[in-house]
């Protein structure tokens, strides 16, 4: 085990401090950034619509109870039958015509184009300058000990396996920086302005490949299947509990 | 939706602002995120800050230092409060000054036809809105806009007409449902209230007051399906409320006199339940005893009649 290592006063003052600094001037100027880029898009009426459909079917779904078995039944037929149901989706217009639409669509191209540019590029060009400038520096201490597992999380960039855990390496301290700065983006930005790296890879994830339709069809099962149980009938019940309780 | 906590927040805010205790950039930030209609107090405590440069001029840091645009949300909350407290001068500087700033700005075009619609120019205020919509075809508050100019100048079936345009597409805005219904009762056309009144119960189930207009509606329309599902809102109401809504008890001794009078010649193999009549007659006369005492004879004749009849 090695011995305490001392850290340099200057690799505070020159890696630590400037580090940390260069990550929030880079969130701030990403935010201007994409403000200048945001395009107003007029929303897809059909979209929407979709979105709205699903809502309405999922309370449908979840307050079915609610209403009597008559109007339960006219709505189910509304939604889901085969002629022109809401949630019915025809068997030719599958996920291949949205995808096409997707492509064919220029705006959008561009815009999920300008949306991945504002975050990938600065991105990769501060990991490159970290990697380039500051690799191999242990740049700071926690002041408390950690396990072995915790390495590949605080040591990026340092292959050692004798230096004890609670030192961080310059590469940790970026990556560190880099999901753990969005409660100062939210303080010197705004609340709703953060910049939420962690939060936009999911989007990322999950923006390609996404299929309405697909959504429309499995709401349209989850109606079919519904046992409808009209639950007022209990609450006469519930209803002369509580007046009997309120009367005596 | 409004939450208790958040009631008694502003309550506390408007009190402290009232009695010149300042917080009121927070009174008018808390009203705008609630979304509750305060336009008076909106009026008098929004000039207040917006006539004092000393008081304009710290908006900025109370936001936050990047966008410094509170006193343009502020100008904008003004105007439309001015516009619904009929001060037309107000509302004009504001959407004025507003207009100098963002020139393109479609949200100011939304609000002169605000304006245009206050003064009650309808034909240049509806041009408006429409030039706005070819803009934005889905622009929800313009479409609603629209529904309130046709309500206004009393074209209720353009007013239907527009909300269920609006409907078609915004299918889960159950505010604009319940705008619909209450046009419906108003027109006594039951059946499409209740229907609009089924979409609310079912995107909020638990709010009472959908309950009780649902039974009120069914009660209405009449027939002896109906007055049972009635019967069984109204008790759901006494449930939901723990039994202190008035109107749900006298529903509930409505509705079984009624089905008494209906089924009083058929078979009555599925005999209601009187008790729970007796029950809600019960609690009715506890309430009037303690709360009105002067009325109480008068309530128990009526109670009396109805079982007479029963």
């Amino acid at each position: 085990m090695a011995e305490d290592l001392v850290l340099d006063t200057p690799i505070r003052d020159w890696v630590l401090i400037p580090l940390s600094v260069v990550m929030v001037l880079i969130g701030v100027l990403r935010y201007f950034v994409s403000k200048l880029m945001r395009s107003f898009q007029v929303p897809d009426a059909k979209i929407v619509k979709e979105g709205q459909v699903i809502v309405r079917a999922r309370n449908l779904r979840a307050g079915a109870n609610f209403i009597p078995p008559k109007s339960f039944r006219a709505r189910r037929f509304y939604f889901s039958n085969e002629e022109n149901g809401l949630l019915h989706v025809p068997k030719g217009q599958s996920q291949n015509a949205q995808a096409a639409q997707m492509f064919s669509d220029p705006n959008m191209a561009t815009d999920m184009m300008k949306k991945n540019l504002s975050m990938i590029i600065p991105q990769t060009l501060t990991f490159a300058w970290v990697n380039f400038f500051f690799s191999g520096f242990v740049a700071a201490k926690i002041p408390f000990p950690l396990t072995q597992r915790f390495r590949s999380m605080l040591q990026n960039g340092i292959d050692l396996s004798t230096v004890n855990v609670s030192y961080v390496s310059s590469r940790s301290w970026y990556f560190l920086n880099l999901f753990g700065l969005r409660g100062l983006f939210s303080l010197i930005l705004g609340e709703e302005n953060a910049v939420d790296d962690a939060q936009r890879m999911m989007q990322m994830g999950g923006g390609f490949g996404f299929d309405p339709t697909k959504n429309l069809s499995a709401e349209k099962d989850s109606i079919d299947i519904i046992q409808h149980e009209w639950a007022l009938p209990k609450f006469e019940q519930r209803a002369e509990a509580v007046l009997r309780k309120l009367v005596h | 939706m409004v939450t208790k906590t958040e009631e008694t927040q502003l309550e506390r805010l408007e009190n402290q602002v009232d009695n010149g205790g300042g917080g009121a950039w927070e009174y008018l930030c808390l009203v705008r995120k609630l979304k509750v209609r305060r336009s008076e107090k909106v009026l008098e405590h929004g000039l207040s800050i917006l006539n004092d440069p000393k008081k304009r001029s710290t908006l900025g840091p109370e936001g936050d230092f990047v966008s410094s645009n509170a006193e343009w949300t502020l100008y904008e909350q003004v105007a439309i409060a001015a516009m619904d407290c009929h001060s037309i001068d107000v509302a004009r500087d504001c959407i004025k000054v507003l207009r100098k700033n963002f020139p393109e700005s479609k949200r100011v075009g939304r609000l002169e036809a605000m304006l245009l619609e206050a003064k009650g120019s309808w034909a240049e205020a509806e041009k408006a809105y429409s030039s706005l919509l070819e803009d934005n075809p889905l622009d929800q508050v313009v479409l609603k806009r629209k529904v309130a100019t046709a309500k206004a100048q009393g074209d209720i079936s353009g007013a239907i007409e527009c909300l269920n345009k609006y409907l078609e597409t915004f299918m889960a805005d159950h505010d604009a449902w319940r705008e619909l219904a209450e046009i419906y009762v108003s027109l006594q056309m039951y059946k499409q209230a209740a229907f609009c009144y089924e979409e609310l119960i079912l995107s909020q189930p638990t709010v009472p007051l959908y309950h009780l207009a649902y039974a009120d509606v069914l009660y209405t329309l009449g027939g002896l399906e109906n007055l049972q599902a009635a019967k069984k809102y109204y008790a759901s109401t006494i449930d939901l409320t723990g039994g202190k809504n008035t109107r749900a008890l006298f529903g509930v001794c409505l509705c079984t006199s009624a089905i008494g009078q209906l089924a009083k010649g058929r078979n009555k193999e599925e005999k209601e339940n009187p008790e729970l009549q007796s029950l809600a007659a019960a609690a009715l006369e506890k309430d009037y005893k303690q709360r009105a005492p002067g009325k109480l004879s008068l309530v128990t004749a009526a109670l009396k009649s109805l079982k007479v009849s029963s």
